[in-house]
């Protein structure tokens, strides 16, 4: 193991290891045998796959954001909650009449502001970050529910057509552009955590906490910028989800946090932190995404899509805790 | 007692007064004083819960203490972070605190101080070649940089946190049982990186509960017991058996 990933390191550079091939491996699995076997080539029809491109962005880039956060070494569970609150908070102001690019800062605002709220209770009231997302998850979604009746709003951009191209466009009527963004997040959040000190930091905090401190960086610091990382995305996602399916329903991103966890995970991102690289991130997100279509396509009911994520993440646990094993007989 | 006496050209590091540390009820450091000179090798030693990791981590800016005056080369100074005491030269080098397993030896080299470009990224050749130089400089020929140091052996390890303090141009090096659970092969190969130390003219403080290392390495050896110093001795004045026979007393008295 130790030649293969030197090996590797030299080849590819920094931006992927051992674990990530694994995922770019299961990926080409994947895509292959659905292909071949869903029924009426259903999956690889163009209409299939520029859905799945969309909402399959919308999921990638919040899993970009929690996959920093656990290489990090925190999670946070409350992405689904955090979701339906900014979809709220954008459809009530936008029904206001508000001009909806100062509608999106808000929302995107009151998203960073909620991630820094679940980065102070984990780093300075010393809560355990499953812990504590798991209270706010519970917080936004009962204050989600709460306020809006626990109903649907409707909530139409189409009169803005410059706003909803960005969030909800098409280029040549096929590429969307929740894509685009996913790219661009991807690469910038990839630089960020492969070639920028702060990402060392990330690496850093997450691997070791206490020989960070040691080295004077600021953990807590680097944390809470961490979660406002993912309130920022899951803000931004909000709103293209909002506009895409012009409405708000407060039961989105229901189990958003699981989906989440696996697709950082079978991306390569160790549970205990320290480890994990943005390309395994990224193409972990749309396995998770293409096991959801494969199952609609199969017409299998989606609350099996938890078993099969909770097994893959449970896989994972054993998997780490198997090469940690292993490694501690060699050292 | 003051090891000026002895050689009055050499110029005091640091110096230590009346220190006093609690945790909440339980006083861990007693009025303890301390001094270390510039390139001198001082021991710390004493059983269990006598003090010695917190001495240091007080010296490290890890924990403050309550009561007492910290010296730097003559000028009182203010340790109340890992931030200040490295500023001021301080690297401390612990069992398991030191280094990231699953980060590369370059990054733990520069773990918290990388060489940037303009807007902070990464100057990843210079990160590198100089690691590979700092471990060079010791006398530690690794295969690459950017090998990750959970592969390394326990000595290439403390020699990676020793290379880095050298690199960093350490005035003092404070090492924390740097010979636990080491072969002896691994042992050796660590006190030499210590002499490296010396050679560098860096201070070093050396815990151990292993006094025939102590004694390999060591100017003057410490005593510490029960949070209170029992003894302050140049090596030439004692040897192990008087040594281990005085922690002994202190323990059980």
């Amino acid at each position: 193991m130790k030649n293969v990933e030197n090996r590797n390191k030299k080849f590819l550079g920094s931006f992927i290891n051992v674990s990530s091939l694994g995922a770019i491996g299961i990926f080409l699995v994947l895509i292959t045998l659905l292909a071949i076997f869903i029924p009426g080539h259903n999956f690889i029809r163009p209409d299939n796959i520029k859905n799945l491109l969309s909402y399959g962005a919308e999921f990638a880039i919040i899993v970009l954001g929690a996959g920093l956060l656990m290489i990090a070494g925190e999670f946070d569970l409350s992405v689904g909650s955090v979701l339906a609150f900014c979809s709220f908070i954008f459809v009530k102001l936008f029904s206001l009449g508000i001009n909806p690019f100062l509608v999106a800062i808000i929302t995107i605002i009151c998203g960073a502001v909620i991630g820094m709220i679940n980065g102070l209770i984990t780093t300075k009231g010393k809560i355990l970050s499953l812990v504590a997302t798991l209270g706010t998850m519970m917080f936004w979604r009962g204050i989600t529910v709460v306020v809006s009746g626990g109903e649907m709003m409707p909530s139409d951009t189409s009169e803005f057509k410059f706003f909803t191209s960005i969030f909800n466009g098409k280029i040549k009527n096929f590429f969307p552009s929740q894509a685009l963004w996913l790219i661009l997040f991807a690469i910038i959040l990839g630089f960020i955590l492969h070639r920028h000190k702060f990402g060392n930091w990330i690496f850093s905090a997450g691997d070791n906490e206490r020989a960070a401190r040691s080295m004077a960086i600021n953990t807590d610091r680097v944390k809470i910028i961490c979660f406002i990382i993912v309130g920022l995305l899951v803000a931004f996602v909000a709103i293209i989800q909002t506009v895409r399916l012009a409405a708000f329903s407060s039961r989105s991103g229901t189990g958003l946090e699981l989906e989440v966890v696996a697709a950082a995970v079978v991306g390569g991102t160790s549970l205990r932190g320290g480890k994990g690289n943005m390309l395994g991130i990224f193409i972990g997100a749309f396995i998770i995404v293409i096991i959801k279509n494969a199952f609609v396509l199969a017409r299998l009911p989606y609350e099996l899509t938890y078993i099969a994520f909770a097994l893959m993440i449970m896989f994972s646990v054993l998997l780490d805790l198997l090469i940690e094993n292993s490694r501690k007989k060699f050292v | 007692m003051l090891s000026n006496e002895s050689n009055p050209n050499s110029k005091e590091l640091l110096k230590m007064t009346g220190i006093h540390k609690y945790f909440g009820k339980v006083h861990s450091l007693i009025n303890v004083d301390f001094k270390i000179d510039e390139g001198e090798n001082v021991g710390l030693v004493g059983d269990n819960g006598a003090g010695k990791s917190t001495l240091i981590k007080v010296i490290s800016g890890y924990h403050k203490a309550e009561k007492g005056k910290i010296y730097f080369k003559g000028k009182e100074v203010r340790i109340s972070s890992p931030k200040d005491s490295r500023a001021l030269g301080i690297e401390t080098v612990y069992q398991d605190q030191a280094l990231a397993p699953d980060l590369s030896i370059s990054r733990n080299i520069f773990m918290g101080r990388e060489p940037v470009v303009a807007l902070g990224f990464l100057k990843k050749k210079v990160m590198d070649e100089e690691s590979m130089d700092a471990l060079k400089n010791i006398g530690l020929y690794l295969k690459s940089p950017n090998i990750t140091i959970s592969t390394l052996s326990g000595g290439e390890r403390q020699g990676v946190s020793i290379a880095r303090a050298i690199h960093f141009k350490a005035k003092l090096v404070i090492l924390d049982e740097p010979t636990a659970a080491l072969s002896v092969k691994e042992v050796r190969e660590v006190l030499e990186f210590v002499n490296q130390l010396k050679r560098n003219g860096i201070a070093v403080i050396f815990i151990t509960h292993n006094l025939y290392h102590i004694f390999s390495i060591a100017d003057r050896i410490v005593v510490l017991s029960h949070g209170e110093k029992l003894a302050d001795i140049k090596k030439k004045d004692t040897n192990v058996d008087d040594l281990s026979e005085l922690i002994l007393r202190g323990t059980i008295g």
